[in-house]
Formats: structure tokens, sequence, C-alpha cells
């Protein structure tokens, strides 16, 4: 058989692995930023683009697309060449991958640091930037697929399926969440209205982790792990049950996000049974990494990549042993809106994904310079800085969260809340402190890597275009009997088709049940669309993220209930675009703040939060005080909200800034009388019209009505 | 370290012993349901497991320590082996103790009240258990360190070793997990072969398969009782339960308490103790809004002759217990007992006439204490408020 020469594009991996250090000290710095304002609110210097609420987006999308996903990326580049024996399919499309995804993780950091937000988690780029990421995630495909079809090799390997799960599943998440409509170049509203949209936002966001962080990575664990340890895969059965148990479950266990919420109980309860059956397919990636290195173990004692290896597998083993663990109701009515989220999230994020991340730069940067690694010392101290970090980072966390939820619950004999929202704050700001100290040393960890790398860079010579040589795929002669799975192994379209359909099971069955059955979401009739003044408010309210510390969302607990009145119902949120119920109650939760306090003190717990509540740990908000309510959007707006079907009446376009004047002007009279001197039309009022508006629609309605819904 | 170990056994023998004696005393009552409970569990199952674990390794470096022994010399020293026994029979003494600790956890259990629901005996039992558990890891982990570099040093210097045979732990792991041994590796090889990686076809492990099986009958079990046989109660009902239940509880303290206070019975309190809790009470909760010393923010002067709902004491503890919401008063009654809305209510009415600097201009209709008692303006109206 001829054998034909070729070479491995080796500079793409360089520029990505590059990328991937840069973007993963960014998105850590922004993270301990946002960690520090948690104790010092003063920290946000009252400027809007350093306050909490925006710099917490930077971190996460920085961390979860930049320095993560540029981690998938120089992987994918350099292993998949390697397992199809070719070159990627087009060096152009390479480059134009690479320069598209930074352009937008560029954009994005601007954008998010300007306000603009969705005030979606994990999707609050707006749509312009939704649009490019299509494109370029379409390119990646394109790329990808191309090299697949001219591989050198028949059968596509263990990692490869991960791959294309990975593109494809990814691809679907995105279209679907970003369905958005424009009202300005840098605005739109979530097409989704309430519950609807927390069912297709919490999918996403679920599968975010799982088809982003979690399978892309096992695919790279499986081409690096066997490789540093040279050792063969534990078990080839064992991939193929738990490649396809992963990919199907993993899309259903959405709705463990909404435990407690107005979100339909047979939906929650979907949730909970699949992130239940989710433990032991996830289990099995585990157990195929740990088991590989049986024989090899004694290496792990010398190899710093086989280190990081092997702690990175054991987090992921014991994020995933947790989740399902936080997916009991019972378990959820604690963590839930606690740092205990938090803390689980980083066991993952800084454990399996930073850790991988780290050993597969040490293991690749030496190989593609043709040297050996400048100081094994220096990574094997990177290496438990990084640890201990970890467990610096994780335990006051669990601790906070737990305390906390704990502080929440208590009633007193007379039956009483014991204590104040503000009081279970103070108590666990010791815990935030020690907290970003687990964060610095992670962090020192990463930069020592940075110089460790770069000197090994210096010390070898960069081998661009590695050569190799295979032999061309001719037509299949032989009909030896094969294990059955071997023949999707073969066909990569085939692979990826039913990919697509075993991950779009679980999505559809949980969401067209929810958009179509009207029981799911019961109508009350006092409910009634925000006025412009409100719109505009909750606009403002979304661009600072206030959802990043507040909640909307008052569960069915006796607790809940005293502190924040009657619990949530479905039928509250329906011009909800986008749902605001949050994810974390940092500040004590929103859902009925109308009416709670005087419009002023609104207005002076947003120039200072401390003179109202001492020892707050909001920042301020003062910019809120001077700037404009951008009334020339007003119109756009509720035509916007038309199209989606808010009932405002016909033609109210015209007449929404006129309301809005007079509405405004009834709060700076309110204010007034509170000596509060203030134009109608500067941003505070607006966000004082919300705040004032929120929950107070079903006060309207008979007793007996409320306690049917 | 021999002392350290003499006395983590005696921990583990006597630890399940006093738990259980805590455990039995208490009424048997609230349950499993308890997510405090369940967590804690969970966290012990969770440290037992990790126990398990090290336990192994340590074993597995037991064995490979023996082993490098058996292989390299021929000489017997038959104190290093006395150690060594000594650390694998205490382990083997420590596995049962373990299961005394889970029985004593389920004992546990049964109890209720106050550190989340746990009575003060069960709370310190779980914690204490959890302590001894961690305990445990560490002097695992202390060993293990402890071994390797034994091991590591006798095999540099290639010294005297006994006869040794496999313990039966490692084949209940390989058992556990069928494992082949690494010498039959080629018969399961695969015959792939990707960018040189090759891939073994091992069984899938026991425990994992069964396991996988039993999280699909329990889904399956979790829906058909939430859903089918509505054996579980949905959210709305667990809140309507627990609602019930505290209701209940608070009527039965406040029939015995003296806290039984209400807008009716509700008079002055002149007690400095009274007045002191109120002035505390105050400064937490109402300066933000009346001022430190009651001149009035974005409330109402608090010191002046002139009130918007009363000045009576009785309409001063009502609005303070119902608030007036649409007037930017919040109610108060989930947060602070009626003992507290009285002495609060007692400190306002004691600054009375005050004059404080700053002092916010008069709001609402002169009010003179000697009437107070007998007409009470505005109570009809804000009964009926708490009653909408």
């Amino acid at each position: 058989m001829q054998v034909e020469k070729f070479y491995y594009d080796n500079k793409i991996v360089k520029w990505f692995a590059m990328a991937t250090a840069i973007w993963g000290i960014v998105g850590m710095l922004a993270g301990l930023y946002a960690a520090i304002q948690l104790y010092a609110p003063g920290t946000a210097f009252s400027f809007a683009p350093t306050t909490f609420g925006r710099v917490r987006p930077v971190h996460t999308n920085a961390v979860i697309f930049a320095f993560v996903g540029n981690c998938i990326f120089t992987g994918v580049y350099y292993s998949l060449q390697r397992l199809c024996k070719a070159r990627m399919y087009s060096d152009k499309l390479s480059k134009l991958h690479f320069w598209g995804w930074q352009g937008i993780i560029v954009v994005a950091a601007v954008t998010l640091l300007l306000g603009y937000t969705t005030g979606k988690e994990y999707a609050e780029l707006e749509w312009p930037v939704d649009i490019a990421i299509t494109l370029v995630w379409i390119i990646f495909g394109i790329n990808m697929f191309g090299t697949i079809i001219k591989r050198r090799e028949r059968h596509l390997y263990v990692a490869i399926w991960f791959y294309i799960a990975t593109w494809v599943t990814v691809a679907l998440l995105h279209i679907v969440n970003s369905v958005e409509i424009p009202v300005s170049f840098f605005k739109s509203y979530s097409w989704y209205a309430g519950v609807q949209d927390a069912l297709v936002q919490w999918w996403y966001g679920h599968n975010a982790v799982a088809f982003f962080l979690t399978t892309p990575i096992l695919g790279l664990m499986y081409y690096f792990l066997p490789k540093a340890a040279n050792r063969p895969v534990y078990s080839y059965r064992l991939s193929i049950i738990h490649f396809w148990a992963l990919i199907f479950l993993y899309i259903w266990a959405g709705p463990h996000h909404l435990l407690y919420t107005a979100l339909p109980d047979w939906a929650q309860s979907l949730g909970t049974v699949f992130s239940i059956m989710l433990l032991l397919p996830s289990w099995g990636g585990m157990l195929n990494g740990l088991f590989t290195l049986r024989g090899a173990w004694d290496k792990v004692r010398e190899d710093p990549v086989l280190k990081f290896f092997v702690v990175a597998i054991t987090c992921y083993g014991m994020a995933t042993f947790e989740g399902p663990l936080l997916s009991l109701k019972s378990v959820n009515a604690i963590s839930h809106f606690t740092d205990w989220t938090i803390a689980h999230v980083h066991i993952g994020g800084l454990g399996w994904n930073g850790f991988m991340a780290f050993g597969m730069l040490y293991w690749l940067v030496p190989r593609m310079w043709g040297t050996s690694l400048y100081s094994k010392k220096l990574a094997t101290n990177h290496f438990w800085l990084g640890t201990i970090g970890i467990v610096i980072y994780a335990v006051p966390l669990y601790w906070a969260g737990f305390a906390q939820a704990q502080m929440w619950k208590t009633f007193t004999e007379e039956g009483q809340l014991k204590f104040q929202f503000l009081e279970t704050v103070t108590h666990i700001v010791p815990m935030y402190i020690t907290r970003s100290i687990g964060g610095t040393l992670y962090l020192i960890g990463a930069l020592l890597m940075v110089y460790n790398l770069l000197k090994t860079a210096a010390k070898g010579y960069f081998i661009a275009d590695e050569i190799c040589e295979a032999a061309p795929l001719h037509k299949e002669t032989s009909h030896a009997r094969e294990h059955w799975h071997r023949w999707i192994e073969k066909k990569p379209m085939t692979l990826l088709v039913f990919s697509l359909i075993v991950v779009a099971i679980g999505g559809a069955i949980e969401m067209v049940p929810t958009f179509l059955v009207k029981e799911n979401v019961p109508t009350i009739a006092s409910v009634k669309p925000y006025t412009p003044l409100e719109l505009q408010g909750r606009d403002i309210y979304v661009r600072e993220g206030c959802y990043t510390c507040h909640s909307q969302m008052i569960r069915p607990f006796r607790d809940e209930v005293a502190r924040y009145g009657e619990y949530s119902k479905a039928g509250e949120f329906v011009y909800d675009h986008p749902f605001q119920w949050g994810s974390k109650r940092t500040g004590p939760d929103l859902a009925r703040e109308g009416g709670k306090y005087p419009d002023s003190w609104h207005y002076n717990h947003m120039m200072d939060p401390r003179i109202m509540s001492p020892g707050s740990i909001m920042p301020s908000y003062s910019w809120l005080l001077d700037n404009k309510i951008d009334t020339a959007s007003t119109p756009a707006k509720i035509r916007a909200m038309q199209t989606m079907g808010v009932p405002y009446p016909a033609g109210y376009d015209k007449q929404a800034n006129a309301d809005l004047m007079t509405q405004a002007n009834s709060i700076r009279l309110s204010l007034k009388m509170d000596k509060i001197e203030t134009p109608k039309d500067v941003e505070i009022v607006a966000v004082i019209a919300y705040l004032q508006r929120l929950g107070k629609d079903i006060k309207a309605m008979p007793k007996e009505q409320t306690a049917k819904n | 370290m021999r002392k350290a170990v003499a006395a983590l056994t005696v921990l583990l023998f006597t630890a399940p012993f006093v738990m259980a004696k805590g455990g039995g005393h208490a009424p048997i009552e609230s349950s499993l349901y308890n997510p405090f409970i369940v967590t804690l569990i969970i966290i012990m199952i969770i440290l037992l497991l990790a126990i398990g674990l090290l336990a192994h390794v340590l074993l597995g470096a037991a064995s490979y320590y023996y082993q490098r022994q058996k292989e390299t010399a021929q000489k017997s020293a038959s104190s290093t082996t006395l150690k060594a026994l000594s650390i694998i029979a205490l382990l083997f003494v420590a596995a049962p103790s373990f299961a005394q600790d889970g029985d004593a956890t389920v004992a546990a259990v049964q109890t209720t009240s106050s550190y989340g629901g746990l009575s003060a005996t069960t709370f310190y039992f779980m914690t204490g258990v959890i302590a001894v558990e961690i305990l445990v890891l560490f002097v695992l982990l202390y060993q293990l360190r402890v071994f390797l570099a034994k091991g590591k040093k006798q095999a540099e210097e290639a010294a005297g070793v006994i006869a040794y045979k496999p313990k039966p732990a490692i084949s209940f792991w390989n058992k556990m997990n069928s494992f082949q041994p690494l010498e039959r590796e080629s018969q399961i090889d695969t015959g792939h072969d990707y960018d040189g990686i090759r891939e073994l076809d091992n069984r899938l492990p026991p425990w994992w398969l069964y396991g996988f099986y039993i999280s699909i009958i329990a889904a399956g079990i979790y829906l058909w009782r939430y859903h089918v046989s509505h054996s579980g109660p949905s959210s709305i009902e667990e809140y309507q339960i627990a609602m019930n239940e505290a209701e209940v509880q608070k009527a039965a303290y406040l029939k015995n308490s003296a806290n039984n206070v209400d807008e009716n019975t509700v008079k002055v309190l002149t007690a400095a103790a009274d007045i002191e809790g109120g002035q505390k009470v105050f400064a937490q909760n109402c300066a933000a809004c009346h001022g430190k010393a009651g001149e009035g923010v974005v409330g109402p002067n608090l010191t002046d002759d002139y009130w918007l709902h009363g000045g009576s004491i009785k309409d001063v503890f009502k609005t303070i217990k119902y608030g007036w919401p649409d007037k930017g008063m919040r109610s108060w009654k989930d947060d602070l007992s009626p003992v507290q809305i009285a002495q609060v209510a007692s400190y306002i009415k004691s600054i009375h006439g005050t004059n404080p600097p700053n002092a916010k201009p008069q709001q609402g209709d002169l009010y003179k204490e000697e009437e107070g008692n007998k007409t009470d303006s505005v109570s009809n109206k804000a009964t009926e408020v708490t009653k909408k």
C-alpha cells in the first residue's frame, strides 16, 4: 500500500494554547475581583463597569467560553489531526476560527462591562454577538468535519465521538436559547417569557456545563491521559455505554436548577430523576480515566501532568456525585440560592476544567517545541498551590452556604424569623475573605505555569509542521466479524445525526408541553404588563446585573413566605422577557419588593446602600441618580413587546412616553415629600417604579383565587 | 504514632455506644425528611467511603511494600513486621466499628429540634461522628505517608523481609471492579490503535453496572410515588404541612408564655430592661427610616405630638405589627416577637418630647396622651387593613 506523507498543523494549536493561558489568567483575575467586592464593596469605586453585577458575567463568560473554550480548541486541533491521521481540513478556516473566537471574546468583555446584556446567565451576550458565535461555531464544525472526512483512519476514536456530540449539541443549545427580538443594535428581549424562559434558559445553562465543560473535556481526557500515561484505555465497552448514556440523560436534567420554583412539578421531577440516573454514566468517564492508570500509578508520583489529570478526574467524580445530590429536593431546599452552588461549580471549574487544561498544556508545550519541561519542580509546586487553593476556596463556601441556609430557616419559638437577611450575610463575610485567598493561590499557580511554559518554549524550537506518514483509506474489503458499535464509528455523519436525535429527545419532551399546555402556566387575571416607566426600569435592572445577586422567586417554604411574602406563582411572570428569577441570593429576594419600602428608601439605598442598611455589601449605584432615562427607545421597546404578544393597546408606542413622564412625575413628587429633590427623567426614578411594582399584581386579586393558583 | 493509633481505636469503639445512648433517649419523631439530617448523614457516608478507599490504598501500599521485601532479600526483620501487621490488624478492627457508626447514625436520626431541627445531643453526636471520621482520615493519610516513605527507603537499602500473602481486601477490590490481572491484558486488547493509543475491553465494573440499573429503578419509583400514586407530597403540599406544623408549635408555645401580647392587651412597659430591649430593636430596624433619635428621616418624626396612625401604645403597636404598606411602613410581625414589638412601642413612647436635632416637621394629627386610652381613632380602619 502506498504511504502518504503529510504535516500536522501545530501552529494553530500553539495559538489556541496561548489564548487558553492568557484568557485563563484574565478570567481568574475577574473572578478574584468579583470575590473581593463581596466583602469590600468599596472596591467597585461607584463606577458602573466595575460593579459586581457586570464583573461577574465577565468572569463566568471568560472562564467558560474564553479559557475552557480555547482549551477545548487547543486539544481538539491537536488530537483530531493525529486521531484522523490528517492535517486540518483548511488552514484558512482554522485561522478564521481562531481570530473569530478571540474577536468575540474581546467584544463580549467590552459589551458586558458596558452593560449590554440579555440578562440570561452564561448567555448574556447580545444578539449581534450571538450571531457571530453561531458563524464561528459553524466554521469550526466545517473544519472539524472536513478533517474527519479526509481522515486516513477508518474508525473514529471515542474522543471524536465526544467532539461531535459537543459540536452539535452546543449549536442546538445556543440557537434555541438565543431566540430574541432585537430592539436596537445592542438591546434585545428574549422571545420566551417567565416560566418558559426559565425552562429554556436552564436547559441551556445546565447543558452548557454538560456539553461545553464536560463532554469535550472528556474527549480530551481520552486522548491526553492514555498518551501521558502510556497505557491502553481501560474499557472500550465502558466508553460506548457511558458516552451514549451520558449525552442522552444529561439533557433532561436542566429543571433541577428550578426545584421548588413556579415550574410545573412534573418538569421538576424529571430534572430530579434524570440527575439521579446521570450519576453512574458520569462516573463511567471517571472510571475509564482512573482505571487506565492501572499499572502506571508509580508514574503519577513522578509526573506533574498525570498528577493534574488524576486530581482533575477526581474532582470530576466529586462534582458529578454532588450534582445528583443537589438535585434531590430536600438537599436543594438548603443548597439553592446559597454559596453551596458556587462551591460546587468551582470544584468542577477549578478542579476538573482547570486542572485538565493545565495538565494538557504541560504535556503539549514540550512536545510541540521538541524539548522537555523547563522545570518539573515548578510544575509540581503549581500542582500543590492549585490543589490547596481549591480546598481553601471550596470549604469556606460550603460552610457559608450551609450556615446561611440554616440561618434563613431558623425561627424563634414565638414563630418569628430569628435572623434579618443582612445578619445572615455579615455572618458569612469571613468565609468570603477566605475563599478569595484560596482563589489567589490558584491564580499564583497558574502564573507559575505561564512562566514555566514560556521558559520551556524558549529553550526548544517550535515545530510548526510536524511530519507524519500514513496510508490513505481504501474501500473496506475484509468482512471480519466486528464489534456491533464499529459500524457507526466509520460513519461520522450518522454519528452526528444519532447524537442530535439522542439529545433532542429530552429537551423536546420537557419544553413542548410547557409551551403548549395551558394548565402549566395558569393565568392570573390581575397580572398586567409593565408600564413604560417600569419597563425602562426593568431594563436598567437587567443592565446592572441585579439578577447576579437578587432572586425573584419565592419558594413555597415557611421561612421564605414569612420573609418575602406569598410564594411565587407561574402566572405572575407571563410578561417577563427575560425572566429574572436568578440563581443566587447574595442579597434578599425581590419578587415582592413592591411597596415594602418608601420610594425615598430606595433612592437613598441606591445612592449608598450602607445609609439604609449598615453593613450591607451591595455596591453603590450613584450613576442612576444622574443618568437620563433613554426615552427614545420606549416606542421600539413597546413594539417589540407587542410582537411577542404583550397586550398593550394598538398604537400605544406613540403614547408610551407621555405615560412614562406622568408616572415619573408622581414618583418625583413622592420623593419630594421626603425632602429629596430629583428631576423626573433620571434612571433612579425608573428603577424605583420597577421595584415598587414587583410582585404587587397578585395582591389585587381576591384571596380565594390566590390560594387556588 | 502508636499512641495516636491506640487513642483512635478507643474513640472508634466508644463513640457509637455513647452516641447510641444519646440517640436512644430522644423521642422518635421527626425523620429522614429533615434536609439537615439527610445532609449530615450523606457527609458521614461520603467520609466513610473515603475512609474505605484510603484504607484500601493503604493495604495496597502495604502489600506492595511486602512484595518488594520478598523480592529483594531473605533476612527477616521481625520488629517492622510486627508494626506493619498491627496497622493492618487495626484496619480490620476499624472496619466493623465503622459499621457501628452507621447504625448509630440511624438511631440518631429519630430525634427532634433546635440545631436546624436536631436536639443538641444528636447534633453534637453527628458532628462528633464526622469529626472522628475526619480524624481517621488524617491518621490513615499519615500512616500512608509513613508507609510509603519506609517502603521507598527499604527498597533502596534492599533490607530484610518475610514471606507474605496477598491481602484479601485486594482481591475484594479486584472482584468489585472485576479487574483482569495486568499480565493477562493482551487477551482483552481490542487491537485498536489510534495514534498509538490502544484500547482494552475490560468488563464493566459490576457495582457500576448494577448501580446504574438501581438508579433507573429508583427514578421509576420516584416518578410513581410523586406523580402516579401521589403518596409523596407536592411542593405546595409540603408547604402546607410545614405551615400547619409551625402553627401548632407556635400556639403551644404562646399558650404557656408571657409573649402572648397583642394590640388589644398591650400596655406601656416601663422597666429599664424593656426600654433597653426596645432601644436595641429600634437601632437595628427602625433608625434607618425614623432616625437614630426618632427625629424622622424617610419616615415621620416619632418624638413630637403628631401621629399619622394614632399615638396610643395600642396604635403604635398595631402600626409596627401590621405596617402601613401603602405609605411605606412595612409589617414587622414576622421579624419581631410580640414582646419585642411591645418593647419597641414602649421605647417610642419613652422618647416622646425629647426634641432631637434635625427633627422632621409635624405630620398627621395632634395626639394627647390623656385621651389615648378612650378614643382609638384609627383602630377600626387598621383592623380593616389587616384583614385585607
